[in-house]
């Protein structure tokens, strides 16, 4: 049923510059915008022109998706999924040089991935809308004594998409790691890095090295490249 | 928030027919308000430069939205009622390829068709850099209300105004806007210059002037967010607890979806409401202000479910 929500509030004289007292009621009819009411013609014409040219470029399908990969916390498929995308590229395009034992980990925001990825065919246009900003992919030295500050980053947003290490409740392990380093290398956005969604731990970074390359482009190339995405869900984060 | 219980409450009003008042408001007001004694809030935030509705297998929001509708929507309540004001509370850019490839000009273009009466801005606004959002600004007809960021020195000074007041029928309707603070969510150097002024102060300020100018509704944009864990952050129920002279804020940022709008006490101890439809253009947000001659003397609220 309806139930319009009504609210009133009773004005007092001395309150308003004007001499008459108003009683004043609220009353809540906000409504879903759905396919129960029809477009406007004019509104579509001026659409048209610019959805055609877009259309163009962004209709191009370039995967397919076996199920939908949403967003959340503190585990989820898009997590996994873009995280490892930006890890895969370690193998293709590590820019630091003269460090071959190197150790590293991937590490994006929930906040980052902007929609999710429906089941079906994966077009240009939907991995734009999953990374419509021009954020780049950095790789970022970091000293081993900022891993508990990570941590607890992480427990307090309650997950983030991550790779190549996993969250045990207060711990942070990485992958094939058992005994610590002097540092490490995150590979993330360069919006994370200058401290966006409060990463402020990337203010004590040793070492950054640009691959030069955009983040949405790294994710078009690993769905180009899956052609079947490949849908992990598992907890890398168990608070 | 239930939105399972947001759709159900709203589904039969969707399609634009309105079915009311309901039996509880007819009680509450009946005939005794005319249309010329009402004003239409129509609000929207966090449309995100989603133009077209979701396609229909979306895994979240399948066939919702669309701006095509919703203008729809909006002459439907035009036609029906004499005062209305549609306002967005800010992120308007960015989150489908439409802003990619054209820089928010088709935003603007099609607000301003749609006859928005104000906006304030988003974080994600100064996506395009402030030179962008000031061509893109080029093509509304719309004033940007932006009271707590101080453009001096920048692209955007003089171009938007912390307040504006619009006359509608007998009544006199106050809006301004705040901002979220940058740092953190936008690159340095999409904002440059840009100082951000706390929040309350200009608050205060902007609804004890149209206090002043003689405002009956005094109406605040906010692209602040609803509420945070950490509750000593920023949020649309700080700004309402310390504040006063505001009926209504018009929240977004935080993607809220409020099943109806939440009454906070003020630091007057008075109601003031604060209301966010979700993101995307999903939901209008719809809020009927009744002005009714009383003989009340004093404050009193009354909450009808």
């Amino acid at each position: 049923m309806i139930r319009n929500v009504v609210i009133i509030l009773l004005l007092g004289a001395g309150l308003w510059a004007c001499s008459d007292v108003y009683k004043l009621s609220a009353e809540s009819k906000s409504v879903v915008v759905d396919d129960a009411i029809t477009s406007n013609a004019s509104i579509d014409s001026m659409i048209a022109p610019y959805q055609d040219s877009m259309s163009a470029i962004m209709d191009e399908v370039i995967a397919f998706a076996p199920a939908d990969f949403t967003k959340g916390r503190p585990n989820a498929a898009l997590n996994n999924w873009a995280a490892d995308a930006v890890l895969d590229l370690h193998a293709r395009r590590n820019p630091v040089r003269g460090q071959p034992q190197m150790i590293v980990i991937s590490l994006l925001n929930v906040g980052g991935l902007r929609n999710p990825i429906n089941q079906g065919d994966v077009t240009v246009g939907d991995i734009f809308k999953v990374m419509p900003f021009d954020n780049e992919v950095v790789w970022v030295e970091m000293p081993w004594e900022t891993i508990p500050e990570i941590t607890n980053y992480l427990i307090q947003k309650g997950g983030e998409p991550i790779a190549g290490a996993r969250l045990d409740r207060d711990t942070l392990l990485i992958d094939g790691v058992t005994a610590p380093a002097e540092s490490f290398w995150i590979i993330t956005s360069d919006y994370l890095m200058n401290g966006g969604d409060k990463m402020d731990f990337f203010e004590q970074r040793i070492d950054q090295e640009y691959h030069g390359g955009l983040l949405r482009d790294v994710f078009m190339e690993a769905a180009k490249t899956q052609d079947t995405l490949v849908f992990d869900n598992g907890n890398r984060i168990q608070l | 928030m239930n939105r399972r219980d947001f759709l159900r409450n709203t589904a039969l009003i969707s399609g634009g027919t309105m079915i009311a008042p309901s039996l509880f408001s007819r009680e509450v007001f009946g005939s005794k308000t005319s249309k010329k004694d009402k004003i239409t809030i129509l609000h929207t935030n966090d449309t995100h430069s989603n133009i077209e509705p979701f396609p229909e297998n979306h895994a979240r929001y399948p066939g919702q939205g669309g701006v095509s509708r919703r203008f729809e929507m909006i002459e439907q309540i035009r036609n029906e009622e004499e005062n209305v004001l549609l306002l967005d509370a800010g992120d308007i850019f960015q989150g489908t390829p439409y802003f990619n490839m054209f820089e928010g000009v088709l935003e603007m273009k099609l607000m301003t068709q749609l006859g928005y009466d104000a906006a304030t801005m988003g974080n994600h606004d100064f996506d395009g850099g402030m030179d962008g959002f000031k061509s893109a600004k080029e093509y509304a007809d719309f004033p940007f209300l932006c009271s707590n960021y101080d453009f001096a020195n920048t692209e955007l000074d003089g171009l938007t105004e912390p307040y504006t007041i619009f006359e509608k029928g007998r009544y006199k309707v106050g809006v301004f806007g705040v901002g979220v603070e940058l740092d953190g969510l936008v690159p340095d150097n999409k904002y440059g210059e840009t100082k951000y002024i706390d929040p309350v102060e200009t608050a205060t300020d902007c609804a004890s002037k149209l206090k002043e100018e003689g405002c009956d509704l005094i109406i605040c944009l906010s692209h602040l967010g609803y509420t945070y864990d950490d509750e000593t952050r920023m949020s649309d129920i700080n700004l309402a607890r310390k504040t006063k002279d505001i009926h209504l804020i018009i929240g977004g940022h935080t993607h809220t979806f409020l099943e109806k709008p939440v009454e906070e006490t003020n630091a007057d101890g008075k109601t003031v409401l604060i209301n966010q439809v979700g993101w995307a253009g999903i939901n209008l947000g719809r809020i009927d202000f009744h002005f009714e001659k009383s003989t009340f003397e004093k404050d009193e609220l009354i909450l009808v479910q």
